[in-house]
């Protein structure tokens, strides 16, 4: 059949108000439902008619998943919260800004008017090969055009690869692992609570997904416990332009320091694999040391020693290195 | 329901995928089918057999131990068996709900099979009876004669079997080639891995080429679902467990030899080969069993090798 | 006081800020239908087959355009075409009541394809072996088709990591020497050898250019997005072979052009016809997919040059060898970068060699400043790098280079009407303060480094001939009428100031007609080339001296004495000597009328445009018409300059470049509306920044379809990737060939933004030029810390 693009094929508009109602259509449309948060990633798939499905499920009156709330050990965020509101939100700025610094630099103002939180972070990957509708390994097919010797691969991974190459496009998931979130999943069993690193699926146990969200599951909200509340905090995201961009790299970090020593930290960096990868290594070297830039440097070292480039992404090495000697300097950007 | 699966690709043609998995399902609930459909008419509808001519006469002169599989056959079987069903898990476990890093236990695996299945056709080829397991007219006619038989027509005879009965020899060559189909398109897929010593290339093979590989990789694969499903139940059986202990610790009993083969087919070193009469079947000599030949001047008593 | 030089609100401002100006694709007509393409999903190949019988049984759709239903060009670009020359050209139409039915009908159509090579980049196309990207060839000299392909041994002998530079016949499609730049290497104390390469970019004006047509009594009536109007309406006329008066385009306001719709006329054909044939006025909404595609996009270049200089910075030759990235359809600009070049350099000898190949990527056309900011943006880094290593102020060397009022450039001597550049370097050596910035350049601010930089970069930027044509209505007001295009410069009023500052008139009493063609407008300047301003306040300036030279008569026909006598300001004619004895314009007006004649548009000029003359023709009777051709004169060409200064830092950590500073001096003659000219300089500016920093084009080789086809992937700059501190100053020298003085602005800004780049952050990588656009982060990271280079250095389309 031939291809035509910019058209969004009709589809049938569900606008449940709770999440019951939400997972129960989910649930009777299978395949052919789809979850609608702000719309950012969905009306990209939509008009480009690759991704078709036939019942759209709108969250947008949910108002159970809406607004930030200040719980008895930390904060819930619901996951219809815009992005404009997480940036906003004086309880986070106080407390948790490195998630703050994060929202405020995704995309554009405009979309983060619209955009939630969990959309950005059960959004789909941006590998302009599969958004291309290529049949890839994520799309069914057996093939990873990305990481041919050819290929225009200057976005993709440096890590964490395992026949797909694309990079998790979320700016606030490492954020939201350095805060120890944990993410709550609803179905029609119930709930159940995943920590923020663990939600993020490896390509090498599914390869067609970018979480561990199940057909008929919904994330909910993120709980963000007090752990690291009022932390020392970095966040920065290196990304071509000055707005709009998904990163080339980006790095969050949240630290315990007392007595000019890093009691207890961590870090996350996004841009670099799949998924968002927790810098372990790093954390290593760097706990209980006082943070000096010779440190961050091998800090750094450690975080990209198995990194292997492909023919064109060679830069992010020593980009994701410099942002994490730049997250144990401090230096904002 | 669909047999293969198509795509688009980038230029809108039409390109083969792989294969559906509605064939493995297929493969899967046949194989269960096939196993609960043989145990039923096992149980009930076979024709009864007269009991088994056994003791004195016809054990005379054979040693205590028949080996039938020697050392080297035996790991050999299992190091492969192991391979093969770890294969058939990790490619089929994950289309089926089971989420795990499947990917690289399944290629080292294809690895330890292929390095398996190199071992043994050499092993076979030169050190052990080549022709032990090909089809012939006797076996043939031993096969009618079985079906036969299996309908009800009594009264005909079932000759004795060589070492490996037709069904043996009929499932070696359909796990063989199934098993070699999936080996060698799987050894072309470790093209599109990166490894140090080669870079990944999708682009080696036209598309078609590289579908029509998945499509045969997944027959193959499906196939031996339904093979390794049927080995394995008549592996469990009672009345073939001889078989499979033979296959552990290498050797059948001298009754079990009497009842089953024919002497002068499967020859023992040091047992002078007989003329048999031949037995009425229904006695187990019918099998699909296992895989490794031997006989011939290899096999020994004693069992070394 | 003249209304040139003044700051005021455009007549169309409110329409656009309410949101009731109304585009191509906002008009609606009573049966339209929704039309639909479907495109080339290869770089190269041959339609086989369609069956379109699923799509034509649709509940809804109505009909089918096919190639074979189309003007047919011999080798030209059509409208539809069964030989896709790449990704995305259009084959055939569907229309149905909706557009929704329209694209499922376009899925429902099956087309059978054979996929022929294609060729990417130029440097591909010349190698010896390699496929062309047309069947007729891989290049065009003169007009015969050939196949230009260079051999192994060129190639062998270019240095690692040059573009080879063959001598011999046929190697190139244009060449041309100016001097003997044997001689002037030979008298060089420092030879540059580069190789540089500039992306190709796609226009991307905010509006796709959609078009709604329909036919009422024989006659097309099209909406449409055209940077011109009656232009547009012209070209379209002749390609479809219809007279003008059949041809009522209307174009009000268009969302942009850049260069891609200067007509834009040939996707307006498929509305036209398809209407036509179904007897239902047909809307095709283009998409910004769609734009990627067969909206244009400006040529890339691969090019290798070897510049001579003196030791005092004097360049003494410069040999330059261009490939242009042509498309399918067109040669590439390094013709007029190559002319550019030899304007700003002024070097005594330069050898030029040009090929243009032909590729199987989206249709080139004109974009903004074409060939001269690519040029610009590729050189200005080097001259950089020549001043470094002979120790010289780098700016001065600039000045030094720069030509004066009697230059002669080109390969025929071309010369200007005006030049003064110097002293717009000068006025910008003041403005950004060169001399304090030049001594932070290197100096690190934590991990940024800082970049000083300068573009010197000039355009065309005026033509001549046109016509003007006036209503002065019995209500008083003055009437402008326009046959320019709206594309978002104000043209349409600056330059109708011009005929109320020879009337003495404020805005207020005039009215500015544009838009469309059933008007009655006169012939005009396409809106292109940066000529407008130039081209119109001369038109403008005619028809008012016509209209004032008619009053002048009237008043003195009425009130006595000669028609010297009078004057004319505030909306009266009157006696120099005793002012209260006059007549209002009104009365003027009435007066025309009754006299009829020359006064009121019944005889006119003979030597007015036919197009003028119908149109003044119509307007007879109305009041006093005024209509006359631009007889000024001149000798010479135009060219505006824009030079451009910036300071970045460069965050050496991360490779990400922050734009600091920028000031921006033109010479472009009289200013008419200085808010505007802002305007236009920075918007020209920042397009030229993002042209070095960010936007480019991305292929995969071995499918030839692009990736960077949507605004996100394109990476056009946005309003926070520019510097918040800008400046701008004009020179105001006026142009002295013409009444008014203006010369135009639009395209040089370009090169000044894109070079005032390249040169600042060469600077900020002290001094090293990585002669390629754009330059992300991924190109200066690996850069600075000497790693494996993202790209090759010929590597285009990445």
């Amino acid at each position: 059949m031939a291809v035509i693009r910019d058209m969004i094929p009709a589809f049938e508009l569900f606008q449940p108000t709770s999440a019951d109602g939400a997972i129960e259509l989910l649930i009777r449309y299978g395949e052919d439902g789809w979850v609608l948060g702000g719309g950012m990633d969905s009306f990209d798939w939509w008009k480009e008619r690759i991704k078709r499905p036939t019942a759209v499920v709108d969250l947008a009156n949910v108002d159970e998943l809406k607004g930030v709330r200040v719980t008895a050990d930390g904060v819930e965020i619901g996951a219809m919260t815009t992005l404009t509101e997480i940036a906003t939100h004086p309880e986070l700025l106080a407390n948790y800004g490195v998630l703050t610094d994060a929202a405020s630099h995704i995309a554009t103002p405009q979309i983060r008017n619209r955009g939630t939180i969990a959309g950005n972070l059960v959004q789909d990957t941006r590998c302009w090969y599969y958004r291309g509708g290529w049949p890839c390994y994520r799309a069914g097919g057996n093939t990873c055009y990305a990481s041919a010797p050819t290929a225009m691969n200057r976005e993709h991974a440096i890590m964490g690869t395992s026949r797909c190459v694309a990079v998790s496009p979320s700016d606030s998931a490492s954020a939201l692992i350095v805060l120890d979130a944990q993410f709550v999943i609803q179905s029609a069993r119930g709930d159940r609570v995943v920590d923020a690193e663990d939600f993020f699926m490896r390509p090498s146990v599914d390869i067609e997904r970018m979480t561990v969200l199940k057909p008929g599951e919904l994330l909910t909200a993120i709980r963000i416990p007090s752990t690291w509340a009022g932390a020392t905090f970095y966040y920065e995201k290196v990304e071509d332009r000055k707005s709009w961009d998904f990163a080339l790299m980006s790095v969050a970090s949240a630290m315990r320091i007392s007595g000019g020593v890093i009691q207890d930290l961590r870090m996350a960096a996004n841009g670099a694999a799949p998924f968002p990868v927790r810098l372990e290594d790093s954390e290593a070297i760097l706990r209980g040391q006082s943070p000096s830039d010779q440190l961050g440097l091998q800090a750094g070292e450690a975080a990209v020693r198995n990194a292997q480039p492909l023919r064109h992404n060679d830069y992010k090495i020593p980009l994701m290195r410099n942002l994490v000697r730049r997250a144990v300097r401090g230096t904002e950007v | 329901m669909e047999l293969w699966r198509s795509a688009a690709n980038p230029w809108g043609q039409e390109v083969l995928i792989g294969i559906s998995w509605d064939l493995m399902w297929v493969a899967l609930v046949g194989g269960l089918a096939f196993v609960v459909a043989h145990a039923v008419w096992a149980k009930w509808l076979a024709p009864h057999s007269s009991a088994a001519t056994g003791g004195g006469a016809a054990i005379a002169g054979l040693p205590a131990k028949i080996m039938r599989h020697a050392t080297s056959e035996r790991v050999f079987h299992w190091i492969m068996s192991a391979a093969m069903l770890v294969l058939l898990i990790t490619a089929f476990a994950p289309v089926m709900g089971l989420q795990f890093a499947w990917v690289t236990i399944h290629w080292v695996a294809g690895l330890v099979l292929t390095a398996t299945i190199l071992y043994h056709i050499v092993h076979a080829t030169f050190w052990q009876d080549f022709w032990a397991m090909w089809v012939n007219g006797k076996d043939i006619k031993a096969g009618l004669a079985e079906l036969n038989h299996m309908v009800g027509r009594n009264g005909t005879e079932v000759p004795k079997a060589a070492k490996y009965p037709i069904d043996h020899k009929l499932f070696h060559h359909g796990a063989a080639v199934s098993g070699l189909t999936a080996i060698v398109t799987g050894i072309f897929m470790m093209l599109r891995l990166e490894t140090p010593f080669w870079a990944a290339n999708p682009y080696l093979l036209s598309d078609s080429a590289w579908g029509v590989m998945y499509v045969v990789h997944g027959v193959a694969g499906v196939a031996l679902i339904s093979l390794v499903i049927a080995h394995i139940y008549f592996a469990i059986r009672p009345d073939k467990w001889w078989i499979t202990k033979s296959m552990i610790f290498g050797y059948i009993t001298p009754e079990k030899y009497a009842e089953n083969f024919d002497r002068s087919l499967w020859v023992i070193p040091g047992v002078a080969p007989q003329e048999e009469e031949s037995v009425p079947a229904g006695v187990g000599a019918s099998e699909i069993g296992s895989e490794s030949t031997g006989g011939g001047p290899a096999s020994e008593v004693g069992g070394q090798d | 006081m003249a209304l040139i030089g003044q700051d005021i609100s455009p007549p169309d401002l409110r329409a656009k800020i309410t949101g009731r100006a109304k585009y191509a694709e906002d008009f609606r007509a009573d049966g339209m239908v929704f039309a639909k393409l479907l495109a080339s999903p290869m770089p190269h190949c041959r339609v086989i087959r369609i069956d379109a019988s699923a799509a034509l049984a649709m509940e809804g759709v109505v009909g089918i355009l096919t190639a074979d239903e189309v003007p047919q060009s011999e080798g030209g670009e059509q409208c539809l075409t069964n030989h896709p020359l790449y990704e995305g050209e259009a084959i055939l139409a569907v229309a149905a009541v909706s557009e929704t039915i329209a694209a499922d009908a376009i899925e429902r159509i099956r087309v059978d394809f054979e996929p022929l090579p294609f060729i990417l980049n130029p440097l591909d196309g010349v190698r010896p072996g390699s496929p062309d990207g047309r069947p007729e060839g891989n290049t065009q000299v003169a007009r015969d088709w050939v196949s230009i392909k260079w051999t192994e041994e060129d190639f062998a002998n270019a240095p690692e990591g040059s573009m080879p530079m063959p001598e011999g016949e046929g190697k190139f499609d244009t060449e041309w020497m100016v001097g003997d730049v044997a001689a002037g290497f030979a008298e060089a104390d420092l030879i540059l050898d580069e190789t540089i390469v500039h992306q190709s970019v796609t226009h991307h004006p905010m509006e796709p250019r959609s078009a709604m047509a329909y036919w009422q009594n024989g006659k097309l009536y099209i909406h449409t997005s055209t940077q011109s109007l009656v232009r547009t309406q012209q070209a379209l006329a002749n390609q479809l072979d219809l007279e003008l008066d059949d041809v009522v385009m209307i174009g009000e306001f268009c969302g942009g052009g850049f260069g891609s719709k200067i007509s834009g006329s040939i996707i307006q054909q498929v509305p036209a016809l398809f209407s036509r044939k179904i007897n239902r006025p047909v809307m095709l909404r283009i998409t910004r997919a769609e734009e990627n595609y067969l909206g244009r996009a400006r040529p890339g270049m691969q090019a290798r040059v070897r510049i001579g200089f003196r030791a005092d910075g004097r360049i003494t030759a410069i040999d330059l060898a261009a490939l242009g990235d042509g498309g399918p359809y067109a040669r590439g600009d390094q013709n007029g970068g190559a002319n550019t070049a030899s304007l700003t350099y002024t070097p005594p000898n330069m050898r030029f060699r040009g090929l243009g190949v032909r590729t199987n990527t989206p249709p080139k056309a004109a974009q903004r400043g074409p060939g001269g900011a690519q040029i610009i943006g590729m050189l200005e880094p080097l001259m950089d790098k020549a001043a470094r290593e002979l120790g010289l102020d780098r700016l001065g060397l600039r000045r030094l280079n720069a030509p004066d009022a009697n230059v002669a450039y080109g390969p025929n001597g071309s010369t200007l009407t005006s030049v003064f550049v110097k002293e717009a370097i000068d006025k910008g050596r003041d403005l950004f303060e060169w001399d304090e910035r030049i001594a932070r350049s290197g100096q690190m601010n934590g991990s940024k480094r800082t970049g000083i930089g300068v573009g010197v970069s000039p355009f065309a930027a005026g033509s001549r001939g046109f016509d003007g044509l006036l209503v002065i209505r019995t209500d008083g007001k003055l009437q402008v009428q326009q046959g320019l295009g709206n594309l978002g410069t104000h043209s349409i009023a600056d330059t109708a100031r011009a005929a109320a500052d020879v009337l003495g008139l404020e805005w207020d009493d005039v009215e500015v007609v544009w838009g469309d063609t059933s008007r009655h407008l006169p012939w005009s300047s396409v809106q292109a080339g940066s000529q407008t301003t130039h081209a119109h306040t001369r038109a403008n300036h005619a028809a008012g001296l016509d209209a004032k030279e008619k009053l002048q008569s009237i008043a003195a026909m009425d009130l006595g004495g000669r028609p010297e006598d009078y004057e004319t300001s505030a909306g009266r004619v009157y006696r120099r000597s005793n002012p209260s004895q006059g007549m209002t314009l009104s009365r003027a007006a009435t007066r025309a009328i009754e006299l009829g004649g020359r006064y009121s548009g019944y005889e006119l000029n003979e030597d007015l445009n036919a197009m003028t003359t119908a149109s003044a023709t119509a307007l007879a009777g109305q009041g006093l018409v005024a209509a006359a051709r631009d007889n000024f004169g001149g000798e010479g060409g135009l060219q505006s300059w824009v030079v451009g200064f910036a300071e970045v830092e460069l965050d050496t950590e991360t490779g990400k470049v922050d734009v600091v500073h920028y000031t921006a001096i033109t010479d472009c003659g009289v200013v008419v509306h200085p808010r505007n000219l802002g305007a236009q300089i920075y918007g020209g500016s920042f397009q030229g920044m993002g042209i070095a920093m960010s936007q480019k084009w991305v292929f995969d080789p071995v499918w030839g379809v692009s990736f960077a086809k949507r605004l996100y992937t394109a990476r056009p700059p946005g309003i926070l990737d520019v510097p918040m501190d800008v400046q701008w100053a004009a020179v105001e020298i006026p142009d002295p060939q013409s009444p008014v003085g203006a010369k135009g602005i639009g395209e040089p800004c370009v090169g000044a933004g894109s070079a005032a780049l390249t040169s600042a952050i060469a600077d900020a990588l002290e001094g090293k030029c990585l002669c390629r656009t754009p330059l992300t982060a991924d190109v200066l990271l690996a850069e600075i810390e000497g790693r494996v280079p993202a790209y090759g250095p010929l590597d285009l389309h990445v």
